[in-house]
C-alpha cells in the first residue's frame, strides 16, 4: 500500500542523490581516462586527457551540489531526512548547523571528498606533465570516496550511506504508517552539546584538508615509479608533504585545543585512540620529508623516502578504518559509531597497499639505490636516523592503539594497559629527547662530508649555554623531579639554541635554512610546553574538609579532586579564595559563576576573575553535560570545571512546600530582644535593626483605624551583599499577628514576633536554614597549567616554518 | 659491518622491546572473581545494578561514589570510584571498570561506559498532539 507521506519534501533529497551518482559516475569516468591518458605512447593526442578533465570538473560540481543539498536539507530542518532529523535541531544557531553537517560519518566523508576535489583542480592547473599519472591516483580515490555516500546495494551488499536517507526508511517504527507522521516529529536529535564550540566549526575542514592532501605527495610517488621517472617526482612532492603536514599538524593541534577548552577531561592530549590515528600519519609523513631532503640533497636513501611517502597515506586509510568501523568500540569514547562499512573501508586499504607492493616490487632494480655508506658526520645519516627515530615512536603508538584489531583478528581478549597515559608517555619522552637533540646538532652538519672539528666547535657553546638554561628552565618550572623530565628539558633546550644559531645566520644571508629552523624551535617549544603543563599540572581544588569513609578508603590515598562549593560560601583552595556566586541560563546551557580572588602577603586583592564552566542539564534524563571555562594568563591557566550540580528539577520541588511545613526545613528558631540600632548576628553574617514603620501595610489586609501594624525594618548583611527585609508585627483587636519576611539568599527568615513596652524591647525571632540545603552548590574541579602557552605557541611557531619552508622548495622548483 | 645494518638491528631491538612492553603493560578483562585473585589492575566489563543503592553525596564527600555492578559472570559486587559520579551514569548500558579488589568492594580508577546516547539511538521521540484542552 503507499501511502501519500503530508509534508515531507523530497525534492532536495532526490536531487543530491543525483549529485551522488553523478560524483560517483565522473570519478569513474575520470579514472579511466586519466588511465588511458598516463599509458598513452602519443603524448600528443590529448583526447584522454580532455575526457579526464572535464569528467574531473563535473566531479567537483557534483560534489559542491551533495553539499549544497544537504546542508539546505539541514538548514531548513527537514527532519523527514535522517541526517537533519539525527545531528540537527530546530534550536540550534546557524554557525553550529556547520557542524552537524559533519557529526556523521556521511558528512565527514563528503568533506574529504570536497577537499580532495578542490587538491585536484589546483593539481590540474599546475601539476604539467604530471598531471595525468598523478591525477590517475587521486581519481581512484575520489571513486573510493564518493562510494562511501552512494547508499546502494548490490548484490545484497550495501555500499556506502546516504546522507539522504529519509527518516521513514532509515527507521522502523508505527508512526511512519501514519500520512501525517512528520506532524509528530518537532524537532531532531539535535547536535552533540561538546561539539558545539566554536573550535568544532574549523577543527573538523583543517583536519580533513591535512588527512586529503596527504593524497598528493603519495599520488607523485606512485605516479613517479609508475611513469619510471624515479628521481623526478621528489622535487614536486616535497613542497605538498610540508603542505600536508603542516595543514594536518595545525588540525590536531586545534583538536587538542578543543579538548582542552570544551571537554572536561582536564587535559589537552589524552592518548585517546582518535587522536593517535591522527598523529600516526602525521609523524610518518614528518619522517618522510627529511628523508626526501636527505635524498634530494645526497641521492641517499631513496627507497626510506619512498616508502614513508607511500605509508603516510595508507596510515591515514587505516586511522579512518579505526575511528569509524566501530573496532575501537571499549576503548575510545569518541569514535564515530560503526555505520556497517568496515568492508568497504578495508577495500580502500587493500587496494592502496596493493598498487604500492605491486609497482615496488616490479620496478625494484630500477631503483637509484646506492650501495655506499653514508659518513658519520654527515647531514643525510642523521636525517635518515632522526626519521627512522620518528617511525619508531610511530610504531610505538601503532601496536598499543592497535589492541582492538588484534584482538578482532587473532579472536585474544588482551584490555588496553590500565594506565594509557604513563604507558604512552614512558616511550614517547624517550623519542622526542632523540628527535629534539638530533634536531639541534644535524643542523650543523653538512651533506656528504662535514669538518669534524669545526663542527664540534660549532655546538660546544651551544651545548654549554643549554646546561645553563636547562638548569634554570628545570628550576623554574619545577619538572626536577623526574630524569627523563629533565632530560627532554634539556634536549629541547639545545634544540632550540642550535635552531636559534642557524636563524641567527639565515638572517645575515642563509634565508634558505630560516623555514626548517624556525620549525624546529616551535616544535621544541611545543615540547617544553607539552612536558611542563602534563607533568606539572595541578588540581587545585583538593578537598581536606570532607569526612572519611573509614580506614580502607583512606588506605587507597586517592586524592580527593573535586571540591563542593555552596553559594557564597568562599573557601580556600591553593592560593585562590572560590566564591559560587550563582547561576544562570542562556539557552540548554547553565553558566555557574565562580569568583577566583588571590590576595597578596598585605590582603590586597591580586587577582581577581570570574569563571563560568557551563553545563547542558537534561532534567528529563537526569544528566549534565560540562564544559570547562579557563582563565588565561600568559605564564599559566586556571581551568575550571563542574561535576556535579543539583537537577534543576530538584529545585522546583522545593519551592511548592506550604509556609507550614517550611518551618520544618528551619532549625530552632532564635528569639533575640532588641532595640534599634542593635546587631543581631548569625552563621553567615549580622541583621541590624534600623529603626520602625509605625504606617506598615500588609497586602490583601485592609486596615482600620484601630489595628497597629508595625514593620521592624532590618538589614541584612551578608559577606557578599546587603539585604533589606521588614517583617511586620500586628494587632487587630484583641489578636496579635506577625507577617515573617524570608531571605532567601542569606537562607534565613525572620519574624517580629512581640512588643514588649515593660522592657522597651522588640523580639525578633530568627529561623536559619540548616548549612546543607540552604543554598545552592555545585561540585568542581580545578587544575593549574603551567606555561601551556609554550604548548600553543610554539605550535604557531612551527606552523610559521613550515610556511617558510614551503615558500622555499616551492621556488626550488621553477 | 656496515652502518645500515647496525641500524637496522638497533631498530628491531626497540621494535621487540615496544612490543614486549605493550604486552607488559596491557591488562585483562576479567571478573570480580579474578579480581579477588589477583593484587593486579584488571579491567572488569559489568551491567549497573539499578535496583540497589547508588551513594554519591556531594554535600558529604565530593569524591566518594559507590554503586553495585554486576559483572558477565553474574557475580554482584559493591565498586567504590574516588571521583565524582560520572555524568549519565544511571542510564549506562554497559560498564568498563579499571581498578583492583580492596577486601570486599572493588577500588576503581576509571569507569568507561557505554551508554544508547542520545545522539546515536535511532528512536523517534513522538510528541502526541492532543486537541484536548488542561483543565
Amino acid at each position: 500500500m503507499d501511502i501519500q507521506f503530508a509534508g515531507e519534501n523530497l525534492l532536495p533529497g532526490k536531487l543530491g542523490q543525483f549529485f551522488i551518482i553523478l560524483s560517483f559516475g565522473t570519478s569513474l569516468l575520470s579514472l579511466i581516462a586519466y588511465y588511458a591518458a598516463t599509458v598513452n605512447k602519443d603524448k600528443s593526442d590529448l583526447s584522454w586527457s580532455k575526457i579526464a578533465r572535464y569528467s574531473f570538473f563535473v566531479n567537483i560540481l557534483a560534489v559542491i551540489g551533495i553539499g549544497a543539498c544537504l546542508f539546505y536539507i539541514i538548514y531548513n530542518h527537514m527532519f523527514e531526512y535522517h541526517y537533519a532529523w539525527a545531528h540537527s535541531s530546530t534550536k540550534l544557531p546557524v554557525y553550529y548547523i556547520i557542524s552537524s553537517f559533519w557529526e556523521g560519518q556521511e558528512g565527514s566523508f563528503w568533506l574529504w571528498a570536497f577537499w580532495q576535489a578542490v587538491l585536484g583542480l589546483i593539481l590540474i592547473k599546475y601539476a604539467k606533465t604530471w598531471e595525468n599519472g598523478v591525477m590517475t591516483v587521486i581519481a581512484l580515490s575520489q571513486l573510493f570516496l564518493c562510494s562511501m555516500l552512494l547508499g546502494v546495494e548490490i548484490l545484497g551488499v550495501k555500499i556506502g550511506s546516504s546522507p539522504f536517507i529519509l527518516l521513514r526508511e532509515a527507521m522502523e517504527a508505527p508512526i511512519f504508517s501514519r500520512a501525517d507522521y512528520l506532524s509528530l516529529i518537532p524537532d531532531g536529535n539535535g547536535l552533540n552539546p561538546l561539539l558545539q564550540n566554536y573550535w568544532m566549526v574549523i577543527h573538523p575542514p583543517t583536519l580533513f584538508l591535512g588527512f586529503a592532501s596527504m593524497i598528493v605527495p603519495f599520488a607523485y610517488g606512485i605516479a613517479g615509479v609508475w611513469e619510471k621517472r624515479y628521481q623526478d617526482w621528489v622535487k614536486p612532492a616535497l613542497p605538498w608533504s610540508l603542505f600536508a603536514v603542516m595543514i594536518l599538524g595545525t588540525g590536531i593541534i586545534m583538536g587538542s585545543f578543543w579538548a582542552y577548552e570544551a571537554l572536561n577531561f582536564g587535559g589537552f592530549w589524552a592518548w585517546d585512540p582518535v587522536e593517535n590515528a591522527s598523529i600516526i600519519p602525521w609523524l610518518t609523513l614528518i619522517a618522510g620529508v627529511h628523508v626526501l631532503i636527505a635524498y634530494k640533497n645526497s641521492g641517499h636513501s631513496y627507497f626510506t623516502a619512498l616508502f614513508l611517502i607511500l605509508i603516510s597515506f595508507i596510515l591515514v586509510l587505516y586511522a579512518s578504518f579505526l575511528t569509524r568501523s566501530g573496532i575501537l568500540g571499549e576503548t575510545s569514547v569518541h569514535s564515530f559509531t560503526s555505520l556497517g562499512m568496515s568492508g568497504q573501508l578495508l577495500v580502500y586499504i587493500f587496494v592502496f597497499v596493493a598498487i604500492s607492493v605491486f609497482l615496488i616490487v616490479k620496478h625494484w632494480k630500477n631503483f637509484p639505490i646506492t650501495k655506499k655508506d653514508e659518513d658519520t658526520y654527515s647531514r643525510e645519516f642523521w636525517l635518515f636516523i632522526g626519521a627512522i627515530t620518528l617511525s619508531v615512536s610511530c610504531i610505538q603508538i601503532i601496536a598499543t592503539t592497535s589492541i582492538p584489531v588484534f584482538n578482532a583478528v587473532f579472536g585474544t581478549e588482551i584490555a588496553p594497559p590500565t594506565d594509557v597515559i604513563q604507558h604512552y608517555n614512558k616511550w614517547q619522552i624517550a623519542f622526542a629527547v632523540a628527535v629534539a637533540v638530533i634536531s639541534a646538532f644535524s643542523q650543523f652538519l653538512k651533506y656528504k662530508k662535514t669538518d669534524v672539528r669545526k663542527f664540534y666547535i660549532s655546538i660546544a657553546v651551544s651545548f654549554v649555554v643549554s646546561l645553563l638554561v636547562t638548569a634554570a628552565v628545570v628550576y623554574i618550572t619545577k619538572v626536577y623531579t623526574n630524569f627523563m623530565h629533565i632530560a627532554l628539558t634539556w634536549a629541547s633546550v639545545f634544540a632550540i639554541l642550535c635552531n636559534a644559531k642557524i636563524l641567527g645566520e639565515a638572517f645575515k644571508g642563509k634565508w634558505k635554512l630560516s623555514g626548517s629552523a624556525v620549525a624546529h624551535i616551535g616544535f621544541a617549544l611545543l615540547l617544553i610546553g607539552a612536558l611542563v603543563a602534563a607533568a606539572t599540572n595541578k588540581v587545585i581544588s583538593i578537598n581536606n574538609t570532607s569526612i572519611g569513609f573509614g580506614e580502607e578508603f583512606a588506605k587507597n590515598n586517592n586524592p580527593r579532586e573535586n571540591i563542593i562549593l555552596y553559594k557564597n560560601d568562599p573557601i580556600k583552595m591553593d592560593r585562590y579564595t572560590v566564591t559560587y556566586l550563582g547561576d544562570s541560563t542562556s539557552g540548554v546551557n547553565t553558566y555557574y559563576k565562580v569568583n577566583y580572588k588571590a590576595f597578596d602577603d598585605e590582603g590586597k586583592v591580586k587577582e581577581n576573575f570570574n569563571l563560568y564552566p557551563n553545563a547542558q542539564q537534561n532534567a528529563k534524563m537526569r544528566q549534565i553535560i560540562a564544559s570547562p571555562d579557563t582563565k588565561h594568563y600568559l605564564l599559566h591557566d586556571v581551568y575550571t570545571h563542574v561535576s556535579s550540580v543539583p537537577l534543576k528539577e530538584e529545585e522546583h520541588v522545593h519551592d511548592e512546600h506550604t509556609d507550614h511545613s517550611e518551618d520544618e526545613h528551619y532549625e530552632e528558631p532564635v528569639p533575640h530582644e532588641v532595640s534599634i540600632g542593635d546587631t543581631v548576628r548569625f552563621r553567615e553574617g549580622m541583621i541590624i535593626v534600623r529603626g520602625v514603620n509605625k504606617n506598615a501595610e500588609i497586602e490583601n489586609i485592609a486596615l482600620t483605624k484601630n489595628d497597629v501594624a508595625i514593620g521592624l525594618q532590618l538589614d541584612v548583611i551578608t559577606e557578599s551583599s546587603t539585604y533589606k527585609s521588614e517583617p511586620i508585627f500586628l494587632i487587630k483587636g484583641n489578636a496579635k499577628v506577625d507577617f515573617g519576611k524570608k531571605v532567601d539568599e542569606a537562607g534565613l527568615k525572620l519574624r517580629f514576633t512581640n512588643i514588649m513596652p515593660e522592657k522597651d524591647k522588640l523580639e525578633l525571632t530568627v529561623y536559619q536554614k540548616p548549612k546543607q540545603d540552604k543554598k545552592d552548590w555545585i561540585v568542581m574541579k580545578a587544575i593549574m597549567f603551567p606555561y601551556i602557552n609554550l604548548f600553543w605557541g610554539g605550535t604557531i611557531i612551527m606552523v610559521i616554518g613550515f610556511i617558510l619552508s614551503i615558500f622555499r622548495r616551492q621556488k626550488e622548483l621553477k | 659491518m656496515k652502518k645500515s645494518s647496525i641500524i637496522g638491528m638497533v631498530i628491531i631491538a626497540i621494535a621487540i622491546g615496544v612490543i614486549m612492553s605493550t604486552y607488559a603493560d596491557s591488562s585483562t578483562y576479567g571478573s570480580f572473581g579474578d579480581a579477588q585473585e589477583t593484587q593486579k589492575e584488571l579491567h572488569v566489563v559489568g551491567t549497573l545494578v539499578k535496583e540497589k543503592e547508588m551513594v554519591y553525596n556531594p554535600e558529604k564527600d565530593a569524591n566518594y561514589f559507590s554503586f553495585y555492578m554486576l559483572d558477565n559472570q553474574g557475580k554482584e559486587c559493591k565498586v567504590v570510584f574516588s571521583g565524582a559520579k560520572p555524568q549519565d551514569f544511571e542510564r549506562s548500558e554497559q560498564i568498563v571498570l579499571t581498578g583492583q579488589m580492596v577486601g570486599s568492594s572493588f577500588h576503581a580508577n576509571k569507569i568507561l561506559m557505554k551508554c544508547p546516547s542520545k545522539y546515536t539511538e535511532d528512536q523517534v521521540e513522538v510528541v502526541e498532539v492532543s486537541a484536548q484542552a488542561k483543565i
